[in-house]
């Protein structure tokens, strides 16, 4: 049992360019950590049970605002809905995998990973389990070595500089990137206007008033628009 | 304790989402109709996580003039340039200088 070098040195080359654009998630978590009075050491182990930096940053940043626990992991939950859209165009490739690497394949299941294993399609059984598991171990290193870095910086950073507005920008940031047809479109505003319409309820419940419409709204403006 | 079982909760959540058919459901395919709900999931959420994090202890939307610029600055960035990094920086730079413009700390305005 030898493991290909060059296959370990591509997906390690090819997964860098798209780290990079995860490291200023991963400084946020840890300022959402500290900012949110969160235990910094479950803040980090957040980091590996998760692995997710969208779910783990809705958590920490929605306990830390006082949103009911159910509705905080509800969101932090649905927020990767899309995962279930990778989980099913991989599974064919996963079947004839070992059984350990199924189980073990889904937990580093992240979107760069996902793209880069869909453009591999091809490879033969080994190479292909060898290129998920080395970028999958990459970008699990790196997140933890980030995420440890980043609670060390937090506390550091004077709090008149509010620096946890950048949680709702990076979001936003998200929201513009993924919307990429005219339903999108409707559905985050539909999101947006229900929960300011829904503010008043207890512990930020309106979150999951908003998030239900936006799903409706965007899921009917797909139909009407497909019957034109 | 209750923040160890949320995340725990979001933890096991999140696998299984990734999980489902790579384990279990290996040969049956979403249905059309889920499929089509899914898409739509994380611009709903993510944007109604945006406006609930504004949500003040009243049940009131505090969005002041800083942030209001810096959401529609960084907003702009983010379509143009589809850079997060990119975003981040305008995006909280805008809010900040915005911030120093108009707010007086001692009227405590912002």
């Amino acid at each position: 049992m030898s493991v290909d070098r060059s296959i370990v040195k591509q997906a390690i080359f090819d997964a860098i360019p798209l780290w990079v654009p995860a490291i200023p998630f991963a400084l946020i978590i840890g300022l959402a950590v500290v900012e949110s009075g969160m235990n910094p050491l479950l803040g980090w182990a957040s980091a590996w049970i998760i692995f997710g930096g969208a779910a783990q940053l809705t958590l920490i940043a929605l306990l830390g605002s006082g949103t009911a626990v159910a509705a905080a992991v509800t969101a932090a939950i649905v927020v990767n809905a899309r995962h279930l859209m990778y989980s099913a165009a991989l599974a064919p490739k996963f079947q004839e995998q070992p059984k350990w690497f199924r189980w073990l394949g889904p937990y580093v299941l992240i979107d760069q990973l996902f793209a880069m294993a869909m453009l591999r399609l091809d490879d033969d059984p080994r190479t292909w389990r060898t290129y998920y598991l080395t970028a999958g171990g990459f970008f699990w290193v790196s997140w933890q070595v980030t995420i440890a870095v980043s609670l060390f910086v937090g506390p550091v950073v004077p709090s008149a500089w509010n620096l946890g507005f950048a949680i709702s920008i990076l979001f936003l940031g998200l929201v513009v990137m993924g919307i990429d047809t005219s339903p999108k479109l409707v559905a985050a505003l539909a999101g947006a206007g229900f929960t300011f319409l829904f503010a008043g309820l207890p512990n930020r419940a309106g979150l999951l008033v908003g998030a239900l419409v936006g799903v409706l709204a965007g899921t009917i403006v797909e139909r009407v628009k497909s019957d034109d | 304790m209750t923040e160890l079982f949320a995340v725990l909760m979001v933890g096991l959540g999140t696998y299984a989402g990734r999980a489902l058919f790579i384990i279990t459901l290996a040969n049956r395919t979403i249905p059309p109709a889920v499929l089509q709900a899914l898409q739509y999931v994380a611009p709903a959420v993510l944007s109604a996580l945006i406006v609930a994090l504004l949500i003040d202890g009243e049940g009131n939307v505090a969005l002041g003039v800083p942030e209001a610029a810096g959401l529609a600055v960084g907003g702009a960035v983010a379509y143009k340039t589809r850079n997060h990094i990119l975003t981040l920086v305008v995006g909280m730079t805008v809010y900040w200088l915005v911030r120093a413009l108009i707010c007086d700390p001692q009227l405590r305005v912002c």
